[in-house]
């Protein structure tokens, strides 16, 4: 089987098993949900504070939501073992690490996708088509986590402290990423000029890709023993 | 396959840290020959077993399967089977779409006659659409029967595949097994039920803290293979 058809199988797999359980997507929006809901309520939002700090709270509750997606990934694996069974099957180990990245990734935009609208009517943000720029923040943003986070976990997954080592190793290494998120962000709430989005999209295209490239190559040697 | 050796270890040894699981070993089996592989807890059966599966890579050595070294053609994989007392299934899917993924990942391209032939094999063909999380820990292991035989390997590798099995399930596994000799199937199986192994292998290969110490041939009976494997079985780990 090709390359992309053994990714497509485990997408299709983590996407079934997320849509009986919703052990992923359940944590994650409601963590998401209360982090807005505390500086809702902590600060007096709306106005300046909307383009001042609403890119960085919304930021930072992705990114710890993205911790919840990211340990659960492998840990499903590890429940029966299964994840033997996965890197028995002939082929570039490659695959596991892009259909689960991929997963991630679909579950990182479902969850911006659906907190979106709680965003708009926490801060007082006005809907518009000014905000189409956001859906490719979210993509590029989404698509740095999960690339780099993806191969963490897998890392992580096989050491005892795995739940404590998986934010010490992601969140420092997402920073440049995350930094570019909350300025494209930013600049998107306050309706910019298109061009000075550019440069971050750019920065996060780049990160994004370079680091799935990394990943891919570095998978076989971070679930291997 | 090149030549008719199904597992080749040249001085493969495995170390975590400072602690060596396996020293280093020199081990050929042949395509047919079915092995027993006896030690005592921590003797490195399991880390035999996962060398050669591929899930583990040689500290020093050479290992090869089929003829493949196993690390530069990873597609040499598909000759091998795994079944271990975990089940290596997702809980959270049906039995069928266990078996439909498995499938994928292997590329088989008869998959729907496949799973149906693998469901009726190990008798859960009526309970295919229900979730493996409400199977009995001998269903599970049924299907997890099916699972790592359903690409038809050539090497079936057992770590403690009777664990948990009740009197029915271990007949149908040895049943399995035994067919699966009859098409000329290699396997080495790793348990401490000397009574299931019986009439299966032709092979004892015994381990102890990490050192193969026996590896002889195999044609008495249940009373004879006990006698021998008694030293090591009784063996502090």
């Amino acid at each position: 089987m090709s390359f992309f058809g053994r990714t497509w199988a485990i997408l299709r797999k983590d996407l079934q098993a997320e849509w009986r359980t919703k052990q992923r997507l359940s944590p994650m929006i409601f963590f998401v949900l209360l982090v807005l809901l505390v500086f809702n309520f902590s600060f007096e939002l709306g106005g300046a504070a909307l383009r001042e700090i609403g890119p960085g709270v919304l930021w930072s509750s992705y990114v710890f939501a993205s911790l919840l997606s990211l340990g659960r990934s492998f840990a499903d694996e590890r429940e029966n073992n299964a994840i033997d069974a996965l890197t028995m099957a002939p082929g570039d180990r490659g695959a596991i690490y892009l259909g689960k990245m991929l997963g991630n990734l679909v579950f990182l935009l479902a969850i911006e996708m659906m907190s979106l609208p709680f965003f708009a009517l926490f801060f007082n943000l006005s809907p518009g088509f000014f905000l189409l720029p956001l859906l490719a923040v979210f993509l590029l943003g989404s698509a740095c986590l999960a690339s780099v986070g993806t191969l963490f976990a897998a890392i992580s997954n096989n050491m005892r402290l795995r739940e404590l080592l998986l934010p010490l190793l992601l969140l420092p290494m997402v920073l440049p990423a995350l930094i570019s998120c909350v300025e494209a962000t930013g600049l998107v709430l306050a309706d910019s000029r298109s061009d000075a989005l550019y440069p971050h999209l750019q920065m996060l295209g780049v990160y994004a890709v370079v680091f799935t490239v990394l990943s891919l190559m570095l998978f076989e040697y971070a679930i291997e023993e | 396959m090149v030549g008719n050796e199904a597992i080749v270890l040249e001085g493969a040894s495995k170390h975590f840290g400072t602690h060596t699981a396996l020293h280093p070993t020199n081990l050929v089996i042949s395509r047919g020959q079915a092995a027993l592989l006896v030690g005592a807890n921590g003797a490195g059966k399991s880390t035999l077993l996962r060398l050669i599966a591929g899930l583990s890579r040689p500290s020093e050595g050479l290992l090869q399967i089929g003829g493949h070294d196993l690390q530069r053609t990873p597609e040499a994989r598909a000759a091998i089977g795994l079944i271990s007392h975990q089940t290596l299934l997702y809980d959270e899917l049906t039995a069928r779409e266990n078996l439909d993924f498995f499938a994928r990942l292997y590329g088989l391209t008869e998959q729907q006659q496949q799973l149906e032939t693998a469901l009726v094999e190990v008798g859960l063909l009526e309970r295919q659409n229900q979730r493996v999380g409400s199977f009995s820990r001998g269903m599970k292991q049924r299907l997890a029967l099916a699972r790592a035989t359903l690409h038809d390997p050539s090497i079936l590798l057992l770590d403690e595949p009777f664990t948990g099995l009740d009197a029915n399930a271990s007949a149908i596994l040895h049943h399995l097994l035994l067919s699966f000799l009859q098409k000329g199937g290699t396997f080495v199986l790793a348990t401490h039920r000397l009574d299931a192994a019986d009439g299966l292998v032709d092979r004892l290969l015994i381990l102890e803290r990490g050192y193969l110490r026996l590896d002889q041939a195999l044609a008495g009976n249940l009373d004879e293979l006990r006698a021998r494997c008694a030293p090591y079985l009784d063996a502090v780990p």
